[in-house]
């Protein structure tokens, strides 16, 4: 008797906790699988992550603040597991500095490409170095705020900025230099 | 403000992260600066561009049917249910009557062995998969580097001699150079030496050794394949020689490759796939024996 009542507590709380799971997270699917792709360049793994990151989220939940963003938070925990893989698993790493760099002589901000196809602003993107696309796709694609990235990348708030910055300069020097080898783009 | 400030800012004006006073200062400037105006708009174009590219690829949609395990998997855990699709997620439950715990006890082995088999092809199409992927990759990355470094020469980070490399970064870079050049039985005789250096792209570091072949620029790269435990193709000590293959073509380039324990060696070049084949094969021999020396030895 005490058993029945015990259980049905236990449930009501859990039919809570998933409402409130699958209100605030499950939106974020779509964002997450988003990410979960342009991070592992694979579906099958992709949806692994997504399913990870939530099955993770979902057992922290509690220590969600309500009231900020979500698809933040839940984006961090993806950020966090897929760098324990990559450690796991492979011995690369970024070269930092030489990145920096790479971006420094970016020295001329061209104009944007009109007539270049979806394709084409994907393969542009993937020619930026790999520090340098994610804070791209973290802000322009996902919208995520700087402090966001900041927490989710594990790195400073200047370092997302400069990075955002020299990204979206070295992306139009792609695309600029992309449209003039092939004789099209009309300068913006 | 000055023209200046406002493109050191406008990113971050565009990503509503600038106090207000500053956003006021920048429509302030806007309103007479048309140069600045037009430097945003495309600023804005750009980033509408790239969510859309983003939005739009067919990789990045979901699968209905994952949408929907998704989901069904989530909530049975956050129930504390068995999902008998997941097979990984929940406990048993103590409400079984005993009248049927020999035949639920059969279908929970065969749900075992079912899930365990599942698993384990899982794992295996999904070690293939990833590999394959890997292999892509660095592919790829060759192609890059064939393309920015010794094509166009537009790489902004300056090679390095590559010997000095292969002392800070990877041991196998050392006489790499002599181990290509020297006599291939021939095979080398039309070729002409053009240099020789350590290159980055896209944060992985290459051995890059160029040369003219027919009047066609060839690259020569060597980069760490990333595999510590040395499951790659050339992995078994058994094996004496490389199994050279034309890998891939991207760009118009065409990809012959082969690897050993610890690295991934490419020839590429705008050759036809048959020339470039045929120089992979004829310098694999030395090559392969210069690394997998190192390799041993390191």
């Amino acid at each position: 008797m005490f058993g029945s009542v015990s259980t049905r507590e236990s449930l009501t709380e859990s039919e809570t906790r998933w409402a409130g799971f699958e209100a605030e997270a499950m939106p974020h699917v779509p964002s997450l699988f988003r990410i979960a792709m342009w991070l592992t360049r694979n579906q099958a793994d992709a949806e692994d992550l997504v399913q990870e990151t939530l099955t993770e989220g979902l057992g922290s939940f509690h220590r969600f603040a309500h009231g900020t963003n979500c698809r933040a938070w839940l984006t961090s925990i993806m950020y966090h597991r897929q760098s324990k893989k990559k450690r796991a698993s492979t011995r690369l790493h970024l070269v930092s500095d030489a990145e920096e760099f790479i971006a420094e002589t970016v020295a001329f901000e061209p104009p944007t490409p009109q007539n270049v196809t979806d394709e084409e602003v994907l393969h542009a993107l993937e020619h930026l170095p790999r520090a340098f696309q994610e804070v791209v796709v973290l802000a322009d694609v996902e919208e995520l705020s700087y402090k966001e990235i900041a927490a989710a990348l594990d790195i400073p708030v200047g370092t997302v900025m400069s990075r955002i910055s020299r990204g979206r300069k070295m992306l139009r020097a792609e695309l600029a230099s992309y449209a003039q080898a092939h004789g099209f783009g009309r300068a913006g | 403000m000055q023209c200046q400030e406002f493109r050191e800012i406008a990113d971050s004006y565009l990503g509503n992260e600038l106090i207000v006073e500053t956003n006021h200062a920048i429509i302030s400037h806007l309103e007479y600066c048309a140069e600045c105006r037009r430097e945003l708009t495309a600023r804005r174009e750009l980033r509408a561009r790239l969510r859309q590219a983003f939005l739009n690829a067919s990789e990045n949609q979901m699968r209905p049917e994952f949408t929907e395990r998704l989901n069904t998997q989530l909530h049975a855990r956050a129930l504390g249910k068995r999902d008998t699709r997941a097979a990984t997620f929940g406990t048993s439950r103590s409400s079984i009557r005993l009248g049927r715990k020999a035949s639920l006890a059969l279908a929970a082995c065969l749900l075992l062995a079912m899930a365990i088999g599942f698993v384990a092809v899982r794992q295996r199409d999904s070690s293939v998969t990833s590999r394959e992927s890997i292999e892509t990759e660095l592919a790829q990355s060759a192609v890059s580097d064939h393309r920015d470094c010794a094509v166009h020469f537009r790489l902004a980070e300056k090679p390095i001699d590559l010997e000095a490399a292969g002392r800070k970064y990877d041991p196998v870079y050392i006489n790499l150079t002599k181990a290509v050049l020297m006599d291939q039985g021939g095979a080398m005789a039309d070729a002409e030496f053009v240099e020789a250096h350590s290159c980055v792209l896209g944060g992985r570091r290459f051995a890059h050794i160029v040369f003219n072949y027919h009047g066609r620029l060839v690259s020569f790269l060597v980069t760490d394949s990333g595999d510590p435990n040395g499951t790659n193709g050339g992995g078994s000590s058994a094996i004496a020689q490389p199994q050279v293959n034309a890998c891939s073509q991207f760009d118009g380039y065409q990809v012959s490759c082969f690897q050993t324990v610890r690295h991934a060696v490419f020839v590429v070049s705008d050759l036809s796939e048959s020339e470039n084949l045929a120089l992979a094969r004829a310098l694999a021999p030395s090559v392969y024996a210069h690394i997998t020396r190192t390799e041993r030895a390191a």
